[in-house]
């Protein structure tokens, strides 16, 4: 390898750092500060909190989420196979069959875990 | 399926032995004691017949067996058994001590009978596979093997500091064995085999040769193990230790048997493998074992404690073994051999005379005793006799041996003459404090209350006595039956080192 | 273009063994979820007849009795279905096996009576058979992960305990940390070669050296990453200081399982990275592979540490989890010597040798303390080892075997396992480490014989329970230790023919 060719990974790495910061260190000097108590407040989508910030939530929360997580991820593979599904044959059907067939081995589990039931 | 050799029925015997008393709940504690003597006569018994079959006029093994255990594209590794004339008068004594050593356990062991013979059974197994051993890993395994049950001999039957004794002995002999692999894994990767007579034959046709420095660091690998299973001045440390703290059947094993596997060692590996490198340290070895000779007799004379005393007298006895092998010769090799079996005998009898003593007095202390011939005749009578053998009186088989010895090492090509000078010390001093304790102990008033009363021996113990005092006096008296048996394999050997050394020198 | 490749090309016959765990693992997830709490017997019993099944397949393809699949490569060249991959297979079955058989009663008397213990368990003996198998780094990687995170789930299995919580913890941080070592490491090793599938960056390596470009410290340096976070699973120093907390904490049959499995799938995946692929990374011609030095300082150091701080440990669990850290160091000797050209095979077998014997061990020393161990995790330490040897003459004699095998004494399994890796050190030349090797075996039988000493020459209340299946289990593992030490062409012959293929 000659050193020509690390000058872009260089580059690269200067950028990657630069662009982002431009703006923050722009607003930084624009942007004209006067605060008052509502702009100070942790922003919530707009609705006024209440109470204590700390909280614990539900443990089924985050259950959730990783169930939601695993099935987005799902469709992430599915997406593209479908597309290509005419060219790629036999075999890919297979591969994603096997596939689906664990997530729906996790989603029974999940299921008689009663982890998709929201009270327990 | 080819005939099973008779090595190797002697040999496993013992373990058929260990199986009903592993696996057989209902046996009585008294079914034990005789089952475990029955079979360890036997042992006996075959292994006679051992000698009867064997031819005195060859030189190499007889009795062979072999069977592949361990092959591979680059070595094999076999069982490969058999005995010649440096090994059988030792297989003979593991037999012949073991016997007594069960009789003499009779009595005094009370608790954990069953694993106390099923370890005195595989002890015995043991010792007899180091001696037949024909190849390097059999040869490694059983000498390890061996460890195992004297460990918890000691360490669950010994006296007060047995804990100490027992991990002692182990670390010792494990850290100086554990060399001895290194050497033997070496030695079997150069010549593709661990069977020790192919690797003579490969040595002998110039197969395989070593460079002078390698020669001696293999020389010296092994030594040290043996040395320190010897043990010779300075790595004999351990030795007092478990010696004092084992049972007596433990000590009789220890000093009888152990011991000599060590110096068995020297003349069946160090010697023939490593011809030039025995020449060179040949006056090194033999310094040690003349230290070892005087410094075992003195500290011997100082001890107030029979068994200790005893303990200290047998570093003396193997420095003459040591001297005897390392002088090269003929005479020097078999009065070596021939002093292991003595001191088998005559320590064998001496350690079981010292446990009597405690059995009735709970003391190992000589002060303790005095005038015990008034109390005990038939005791005292056969004390003598082993007493007399074990300091070399003539008549007694002591005296053939060290003789043989001295005259070894005074035509000793490669020892100077001072060596038997310092020697022939080592006898008197053994004169002087075997008979000092003799005195203090069975002569004299019998002026202590307690020991006016002492029980002379029972059967059990009138009857392990016995055979050693026939042995002192048939070694002694018919010295010649028994050299006659070692002759050829002796002379071959040192034909053999002759040979190596000249062509070495005229290299 | 990329080909697709045909469904037959898959050879998935030769990966049967560890295909019918996996599948048999999430079938049984499925299955567990409708057998009550109260019997969960019959989960360990369809687990036992699992690892069962693939133990028979594995037997039979080590016996060459049935040929599965086409050839010895499956999955693109991923999978190598060779001699290696079936010993390692048979080890890490047994162990699975021995794990389950150790853990039934202890999961139910401490009720922690859980289907998912034996399913984690079946997973994780996939990882480590898939380690034995790899023929890519992305394998390896893939494996490290399947073996590692069932692990980390079963160090934790006592919840609510601290110590079993904290154990996981650990366990977990420290095993992410070493994997994101790996993956770094293979990630620089495709740097330099351009491939992750061991034949080709064998060949590639070969390359790299010979135009002496710059990509050869990517390679030195990925062969360092990659033996930090396989080094990390095995325990070896200085990438051990996890195995004392994390295998104190754990629940004993969990550690009996682990503590063999991890090394079972470490050291193969060691064989696999560095014998079959990084062989050829020898920087001068005739020199040894330029990792063989570092791997036998590591080795060197393992050793010392591992046995001399085991000497003054007062808890038998930790006092083991110190000697498991030891013997890692003996089998990097051996690994060691795979840097030397010419002795690749010849120190697979070694590993594998010393691997089996480790499993049958190591595993019945953990069960035997399982035995003792009371619920509520006490009596474990080396004072309640007191008079044992009255008490249950069996255990005790077992436990005492273990000890000797751990110690390397002859007619053991660890004797057999030894000889053939101090046989190989001294093939390879590497003397110096030999010579460290047998004197820290020489100072470990200080320690294992303060175990067998505490048993029979101590008067005590020592006891233990042995119900049935771990009554089994360390019976199997005891008379496996012995007939492997008296039979040791048993291990010599099943090893004898395994050679790493080179070359793409």
């Amino acid at each position: 390898m000659t050193v020509n060719e690390w000058i872009f990974v260089g580059l690269f790495l200067a950028l990657a750092w630069l662009l982002p910061a431009t703006p923050i260190i722009l607003a930084k000097f624009l942007a004209p500060k006067r605060p008052n108590p509502i702009k100070q407040q942790v922003y919530e989508c707009g609705v006024e909190t209440t109470g204590n910030t700390w909280v614990q939530f539900r443990a089924q929360y985050y259950i959730y989420a990783l169930v939601f997580l695993l099935f987005d991820v799902e469709i992430v593979f599915l997406f593209p196979w479908a597309l290509a599904y005419n060219k790629l044959g036999l075999f890919a059907l297979f591969e994603v069959v096997v596939f689906i067939v664990l997530l729906v081995v996790a989603l029974l589990y999940t299921w008689r875990k009663r982890a998709l039931e929201w009270s327990s | 399926m080819e005939d099973i050799s008779l090595v190797t029925v002697v040999f496993m015997l013992p373990l058929v032995g260990v199986l009903p008393l592993l696996f057989v709940r209902s046996l009585s504690e008294h079914t034990m004691k005789w089952l475990t003597l029955t079979v360890s006569l036997v042992t006996f018994g075959l292994s006679l017949l051992l000698l009867y079959n064997f031819d005195t006029r060859v030189a190499g093994l007889q009795m062979v067996q072999k069977w592949d255990w361990i092959s591979s594209d680059s070595f094999t590794i076999r069982y490969y058994v058999g005995v010649d004339g440096i090994s059988i008068w030792l297989v003979l004594l593991t037999t012949f001590i073991m016997p007594i050593s069960i009789l003499a356990s009779f009595e005094p062991i009370k608790d954990r009978v069953r694993l106390y013979y099923i370890f005195m059974l595989l002890m015995e197994w043991a010792m007899i596979g180091v001696f037949v051993a024909q190849d390097l890993f059999l040869f490694y395994v059983f000498w390890e093997v061996t460890l195992i049950p004297m460990y918890f001999l000691i360490g669950i039957w010994g006296s007060e500091d047995r804990i100490y004794a027992a991990i002692k002995f182990f670390l010792y002999t494990m850290a100086g064995s554990l060399l001895m692999l290194l050497a033997i894994l070496w030695l079997g990767n150069e010549a593709g085999t661990f069977s020790l007579p192919e690797i003579f034959a490969k040595l002998n046709s110039g197969e395989l040769s070593f460079s002078p420095s390698t020669e001696r660091w293999l020389f010296l690998a092994f030594a040290i193990a043996f040395a320190i299973k010897v043990p010779m001045w300075p790595l004999h440390s351990w030795l007092p230790d478990a010696h004092v703290q084992a049972p007596t059947a433990g000590s009789v094993i220890l000093a009888g048997v152990l011991l000599k596997m060590g110096t068995y060692g020297f003349v069946r590996f160090n010697l023939p493998l490593f011809p030039e490198a025995s020449e060179t340290f040949a006056p090194y070895i033999a310094l040690l074992a003349v230290i070892g000779i005087i410094y075992g007799a003195w500290v011997s004379y100082g001890q107030d404690n029979v068994k200790k005393l005893v303990a200290y007298s047998s570093i003396s006895h193997l420095g003459f073994v040591m001297l005897g092998i390392f002088a090269l010769n003929s005479s020097g090799i078999q009065g070596g051999i021939l002093q292991m079996v003595n001191h088998g005998i005559s320590t064998g009898g001496l350690f079981l005379m010292v446990g009597m003593l405690y059995e009735r007095r709970h003391t190992k202390m000589m002060n303790a005793f005095g005038g015990i011939w008034r109390a005990m005749p038939l005791f005292s009578g056969l004390s003598l006799v082993i007493v007399l053998s074990s300091m070399g009186l003539p008549g007694l088989n002591g005296f053939v041996g060290e003789f043989t010895i001295l005259l070894g090492s005074a035509g000793s090509q490669v020892l100077s003459l001072w060596f038997t000078v310092a020697a022939a010390v080592g006898i008197i001093l053994a004169a002087v404090y075997m008979l000092y304790m003799f005195n203090t102990v069975y002569m004299g008033e019998l002026d202590k209350e307690e020991n006016k009363r002492l029980p002379d021996l029972n059967w059990q113990e009138l009857w392990s006595l016995i055979p050693i005092v026939i042995m002192v006096f048939a070694i002694g008296l018919q010295a010649g039956f028994f050299f006659n048996y070692m002759d050829s394999s002796v002379r071959d050997l040192v034909q053999y080192l002759g040979d190596t050394i000249t062509a070495a020198a005229g290299r | 273009m990329f080909e697709v490749p045909s469904l037959s090309d898959l050879n998935v016959g030769a990966t049967l063994p560890v295909t019918l765990l996996a599948l048999g693992a999430c079938v049984l997830l499925v299955v567990d979820l409708f057998i009550p709490r109260e019997r969960k017997s019959i989960t360990a019993w369809l687990t036992a007849i699992g690892i069962g099944v693939s133990l028979v397949f594995s037997l039979l393809s080590l016996s060459g009795a049935v040929e599965f699949g086409s050839g010895e490569l499956a999955f693109s060249d991923m999978y190598r279905a060779d001699r290696l991959t079936d010993t390692i297979n048979v080890a890490a079955l047994i162990t699975a096996l021995l794990g389950v058989m150790v853990a039934y009663d202890y999961l139910e008397r401490t009720r922690l009576q859980r289907g998912e213990y034996y399913i984690l368990l079946m997973f994780s003996a996939a990882g480590a058979m898939l380690m034995g198998a790899a023929n890519d780094l992305v394998i390896v990687f893939i494996a490290l992960e399947l073996l590692s995170i069932p692990l980390y789930i079963l160090s934790g299995f006592r919840r609510p305990q601290e110590a079993s919580e904290e154990s996981a913890m650990k366990y977990f941080l420290l095993g992410a940390f070493a994997s994101g070592f790996l993956i770094y490491g293979i990630a620089l090793i495709y740097g330099a070669t351009g491939t992750t599938n061991l034949p080709e960056v064998w060949d590639a390596v070969a390359g790299v050296v010979a135009e002496d470009s710059a990509a050869k410290f990517l390679v030195m340096i990925g062969a360092g990453l990659v033996l930090a976070g396989l080094g990390f699973k095995v325990a070896a120093v200085p990438f051990h200081m996890w195995t004392p907390d994390v295998y104190q904490g754990a629940p004993t049959p969990v550690v009996a399982y682990m503590s063999v499995a991890a090394k079972i799938g470490g050291f193969a995946a060691l064989v696999r990275v560095f014998g079959m692929g990084l062989s050829t990374f020898v920087l001068e011609s005739g020199a040894p592979a330029a990792w063989q030095d570092t791997i036998w300082l590591v080795a060197v150091l393992t050793m010392l540490l591992g046995n001399v701080v085991a000497i003054v440990q007062s808890d038998l669990k930790r006092l083991l989890a110190y000697s498991t850290i030891a013997h890692a160091g003996y089998i990097l000797i051996a690994v060691a010597a795979a840097g030397t050209a010419g002795l690749e095979d010849t120190a697979a077998q070694a590993v594998v040798i010393y691997l089996i014997a480790y499993a049958f061990t190591n595993a019945g020393a953990f069960a035997v303390i399982t035995a003792m161990e009371k619920d509520d995790a006490s009596n474990t330490s080396l004072d309640a080892l007191r008079g044992l040897a009255s008490r249950c003459p069996w255990l005790a004699a077992a436990m005492a075997v273990f000890m000797l095998s751990l110690t390397g004494i002859p007619l053991t399994a660890g004797f057999v396992g030894k000889w053939f890796v101090f046989k190989v050190a001294l093939q390879a030349d590497l003397v110096a480490a030999a010579v460290v090797g047998v004197l820290t075996s020489a100072v470990s039988a200080y320690y294992y014989l303060r175990v067998v000493w505490m048993m029979y020459f101590e008067e005590g209340e020592g006891d233990a329970a042995t119900p049935p299946a771990l009554a089994w289990a360390i019976g199997v593992a005891a008379v496996g230790t012995l007939v492997l030490g008296a039979l040791p062409y048993l291990l010599s012959d099943m090893a004898r023919e395994i050679t790493l293929a080179f070359g793409g």
